[in-house]
């Protein structure tokens, strides 16, 4: 879910375009399926941390069937303080030793 | 090519997505199909069969674990919102769960026994196999004849079907050596008993074919309970003596607590140490018959072919000694699978409770449709609201079906409660019919039975509301909260629902009527006797000090001396039985019945001999039990051992046997001719064998010339119980080794007699009650309902002059039609049952004018009491509020 807050952190899209991020960013580490992604969609859209948004791309661009998902201040205040979690666990692991080789940052 | 795969891929995609809920499909099925079409592109550009099964793959597995995640919430949400509405309709809910309660609480009560009682299989290795032999004089009416030892032997040595066969009877014995004297029941059996039935010992072993042989020490095998209450489970109690009928016994063994068949006894010993069964009498003559006898069938054989195997041995034995078996009695041996025999009468009265517990649940579910339909047309704006929303119809009808089905949790999970807390009734009840009473209990069939009537019935009501709640809600939207024309096809439903309930609440409430009537019929049948202050003691001698004859008429005759004497005791007497005997309540005339022979009259061919109870008196029976003479004389003190043999009949006797004739001086005999006794006098009828049965003719020979001793009857000046530890004393007086049991007043036997229709009748009763209740309850709230529908219409009656007494009787009309509908269609299903409750009436006919007239007005009266408080309402309702009133 986390990585479906990220796709959406830097404008609107719609699912397939969050499921085509993830799986670029991850490098198809994570790959999502329809209905894992619209599971979470649903999920996040329940709890507030996104919504679905009123503005449509050009005409010729749009399909009628697609909505298209952003951020809401909660659901970027919420990734934010997931990712600064995350960033501190890195520090401390790097801080222990926990990499034996070097790792290119 | 492509396009046609592609359509197909979308059309398995899209089937696959019938697993994710209605709401969650209508949010984003089109987007998910947009999504899947994408990636199929993507797919289809890359190539390759891997990247397809990759895609496929991700694509199930996705869907398949958003699916139960989105029903789950769905059921959650679900859940809590049913619980919110039922905290909101508290009454409603609270009524609704009650009547549930009251419906499978009843059904879940008499499953348990019917499960324990009918479907449960035996409690022993193939329980299929086990069989009940019984020797029948069919044409005279004897169902149980008993078995000789010498028939016994025969039907073992000539049997070709049977594994095993193994014997049993009953006694009761004084046990020494243990504290005081102890009157034990003891069971009587061969030594390959337990290997029939498959029972291991708890400790120490059953019994051995040496056991068995005559002269051979005698051992005691104790049952599970005697052990544990009697001996705190003593595990050292193997090799313990006892001391039983002049003889020494050995424990050998305990037998482990498993429900015993046909009786509970305390004891078990080999057929070669009980003093009846080995003494020259019962081992010669085959007409001794005091015996039972069970029979294992082998491997592959039929109950039918065992049943025709000893039906040919009887009849190899019928030519062999004819002595033995009279002409034209229709002497014949049957074979009964034993699961059968024992719950042969409790069959009818349980399957009878059975519906009538169906009938209460069916009622209260009607009863929970009908409220759930009208709580519905008050929440159909709320409805309409939702639908226009979003709401489908599916998700309403989902989130109906989980209100109604948490209701019925409810009222099941109390229902549990009330048939746990009925359990001891019901064992008490049924332990009366049959042996397996014992083994009711709720277990998790019960469990299961009483969640799947609550599933059935939230389904039932609940697809019914929903089915029949208004089609288009977005017309209702239109409409007034309580539009005048709303829902009349809803109304319809409802009404037709009532109805229903009506007239199986009338049903139900016949046969309740019926049985009731019926035991009343019986309680004032006049028995024949003067059962006030008269106490009968069952005094079981020590059988080995009397084995003959002479040693019994003394001791019989010292006891009545003895008591005689005792201050208090009007008269007193000794009988081998005595009218209400729990024996022969359940045995009736045929278990003390025997063909007999008129002097001077001879059978056309085929002819049935006749048939008469008898009973062995001593010759003040008459007079402590104030049975009449109406001709002749009754017994005598002359009428001794040597003295010529005579005997007494009763009116029923000398009407079916000398119609037209007179009795007295004529000859009769029991033992096909070689010993005549003379009839001297005629004697009141006694309803002997039950109040609700015909008396039976009757023949009474005297104690002295036939002693068989086993009930002392006692007549006291004053309250009889006071009397009993002063009888009891004069009896040991006489010999302290005979256990005195059994002891109650005749008219408690006379009441407990009764007991079997009583409790029927009571638990009919109660039945129809509960019925009665929901229905009336289920009047009152349709009531309650027309009229809250009908605010605006009766505000405008009122207001162009009708008078309260006017709408009063609308309202009550309403319901006393629905009331006489449901009772017009009552009376047709009543009659169509006559046949059901036939058997169980006592000169009461099944369609008894009074009762049907009874419960009709009963119904009526109900309707009236629950209409009445709606129609005041009506009646005080002002015209401007409700003109006013959306």
């Amino acid at each position: 879910m986390f990585q479906i807050l990220v796709a959406l952190a830097d404008g609107e899209k719609h699912g397939y375009a969050i499921l085509k991020d993830v799986a670029r960013r991850t490098a198809d580490r994570v790959r999502l399926s329809a209905g894992t992604l619209y599971g979470n969609l649903s999920r996040l859209e329940g709890a507030g941390l996104i919504a679905e948004s009123t503005r449509r791309p050009e005409l010729v661009l749009d399909d009628e069937r697609r909505r298209y998902y952003l951020l809401t201040e909660f659901g970027r205040a919420v990734a934010v303080a997931e990712a600064e979690r995350m960033e501190d666990a890195l520090v401390q692991a790097r801080a222990k030793k926990l990499f034996r080789k070097a790792k290119l940052a | 090519m492509a396009k046609s795969s592609e359509s197909l891929s979308q059309r398995i995609f899209r089937t696959l997505l019938r697993a994710l809920p209605f709401d969650f499909r209508v949010n984003y099925q089109g987007e998910m199909e947009g999504v899947f079409r994408e990636q199929q592109r993507e797919m289809e550009e890359r190539g390759g069969f891997l990247e397809a099964l990759k895609l496929w793959k991700e694509t199930i597995v996705g869907i398949f674990t958003t699916a139960p995640r989105e029903h789950w919430q769905i059921l959650t949400s679900d859940c809590g919102y049913a619980l919110r509405m039922m905290r909101k309709n508290f009454w409603f809910s609270a009524i609704a769960i009650l009547t549930l309660t009251l419906g499978i609480g009843a059904n879940a009560a008499i499953f348990s026994v019917v499960r324990a009682v009918l479907l449960r299989p035996l409690p022993y290795p193939n329980p299929q196999e086990l069989i009940f032999i019984r020797q029948q004089e069919k044409k005279i009416g004897v169902d149980d004849l008993g078995l000789s030892v010498k028939e016994i032997e025969d039907y073992r040595a000539q049997n070709r079907t049977l594994a095993g066969l193994a014997e049993y009877h009953s006694m009761s014995f004084t046990l020494f050596g243990h504290g005081d004297p102890d009157r034990v029941r003891t069971g009587v059996v061969s030594a390959n008993y337990f290997d029939l039935f498959g029972i291991q010992p708890l400790i120490g072993r059953t019994l051995l074919p040496d056991d068995e042989k005559l002269g051979a020490p005698p051992v005691l095998l104790l049952s599970y309970e005697y052990w544990k209450n009697n001996f705190g489970a003593d595990l050292n109690i193997v090799g313990k003596t006892f001391e039983m009928n002049d003889k020494v016994h050995t424990v050998v063994g305990v037998l482990p607590p498993v429900p015993q068949y046909p009786d509970e006894n305390d004891v078990y010993m080999a057929t070669s140490a009980c003093p009846f069964r080995t003494n020259k009498m019962h081992l010669e003559d085959r007409n001794m018959r005091m015996m039972e006898v069970f029979g294992r069938l082998k491997p592959g054989v039929t109950v039918a072919q065992s049943g025709a195997d000893f039906s040919a041995i009887a009849a190899g034995l019928k030519a062999a000694y004819p002595k033995s078996y009279p002409e034209n009695v229709g002497f014949t041996s049957v074979t009964n699978p034993l699961q059968e025999e024992l719950t042969r009468s409790a069959r009818p009265t349980l399957l009878l409770l059975l519906a009538a517990a169906a009938f209460v649940l069916l009622i209260a579910c009607a009863n929970v449709a009908n409220l759930t339909l009208a709580r519905m047309a008050r929440r159909e704006r709320e409805l309409a609201v939702r639908s226009a929303l979003g709401a489908g119809r599916g998700r309403l009808l989902r989130q109906l079906l989980t209100e109604s089905f948490l209701m019925a949790l409810a009222g099941g999970a109390l229902g549990l409660l009330l048939a746990y807390g009925s359990l001891q009734l019901m064992t008490d009840f049924v332990g009366r019919l049959t042996p397996r009473a014992r083994e009711i209990h709720i277990d998790s069939g019960v469990l299961l039975f009483a969640l799947l009537i609550a599933l059935g019935t939230s389904i039932i009501f609940g697809t019914l509301a929903a089915l029949f709640s208004r089609a288009d809600l977005t017309a209702s939207l239109k409409e007034g909260s309580t539009g005048a024309g709303s829902g009349r096809r809803q109304g319809r439903v409802r009404n037709a629902l009532i109805v229903c309930q009506i007239a199986f609440s009338f049903m139900l409430l016949i046969g309740a009527g019926l049985t009731v009537r019926s035991l009343y019929k019986m309680q004032q049948v006049h028995a024949g006797i003067e059962p006030q202050r008269v106490l009968a003691l069952r005094a079981t001698l020590n059988w080995s000090k009397y084995a003959d004859a002479e040693k019994t008429r003394l001791v019989v005759s010292k006891l009545l001396e003895r008591v005689q004497a005792e201050p208090g005791v009007v008269s007193a007497a000794i009988s081998s039985r005595y009218p209400f005997e729990p024996e022969a309540i359940t045995g009736g005339p045929e278990s003390v019945s025997l063909s007999f022979l008129i002097e001077g009259r001879t059978l056309e061919p085929g002819e049935a001999p006749p048939v008469t109870t008898f009973a062995s008196v001593s010759p003040d029976y008459f007079k402590t039990l104030g049975i009449p003479l109406r001709a002749g004389r009754l017994l005598a003190e002359t009428d001794k051992d040597k003295a010529p043999e005579v005997v007494v009949i009763n009116e029923t006797a000398q009407r079916k046997f000398w119609p037209h004739e007179d009795p007295l001086r004529k000859r009769v005999s029991g033992d096909g001719g070689e010993h005549w006794a003379t009839i001297v006098g005629v004697v009141g009828d006694v309803r002997e064998f039950g109040l609700d049965k015909a008396p039976a003719p009757e023949a009474y020979v005297s104690q002295a010339q036939s002693p068989q001793p086993s009930a002392l009857l006692v007549r006291t000046a004053a309250e009889p119980r006071g009397m009993q530890r002063a009888l009891t004393g004069a009896i040991h007086d006489v010999d302290s080794q005979t256990a005195v049991t059994h002891v109650l007043t005749l008219e408690q036997a006379r009441y407990e007699s009764m007991a079997s229709p009583r409790v029927t009748a009571s638990l009919l009763g109660i039945f129809a009650g509960l019925a009665l209740v929901i229905a009336s309850a289920g009047i009152g709230g349709i009531m309650a309902l027309m009229v809250s529908q009908r605010v605006r219409e009766i505000g405008i009656r009122i207001a162009l002059g009708a008078r309260p007494e006017t709408i009063l009787q609308m309202v009550i009309g309403r319901g006393l039609f629905l009331a006489g509908l449901g009772i017009a269609i009552g009376i047709v299903g009543a009659i169509g049952m006559t046949s059901l409750v036939k058997s169980m009436l006592f000169e009461v006919p099944p369609t008894d004018a009074f009762t049907f007239a009874a419960v009709g007005l009963t119904l009526l009266a109900a309707a009236v009491f629950a209409s009445y408080l709606p129609a005041r309402r009506a009646a005080a309702i002002d015209p401007n509020e409700a003109l006013r009133a959306d």
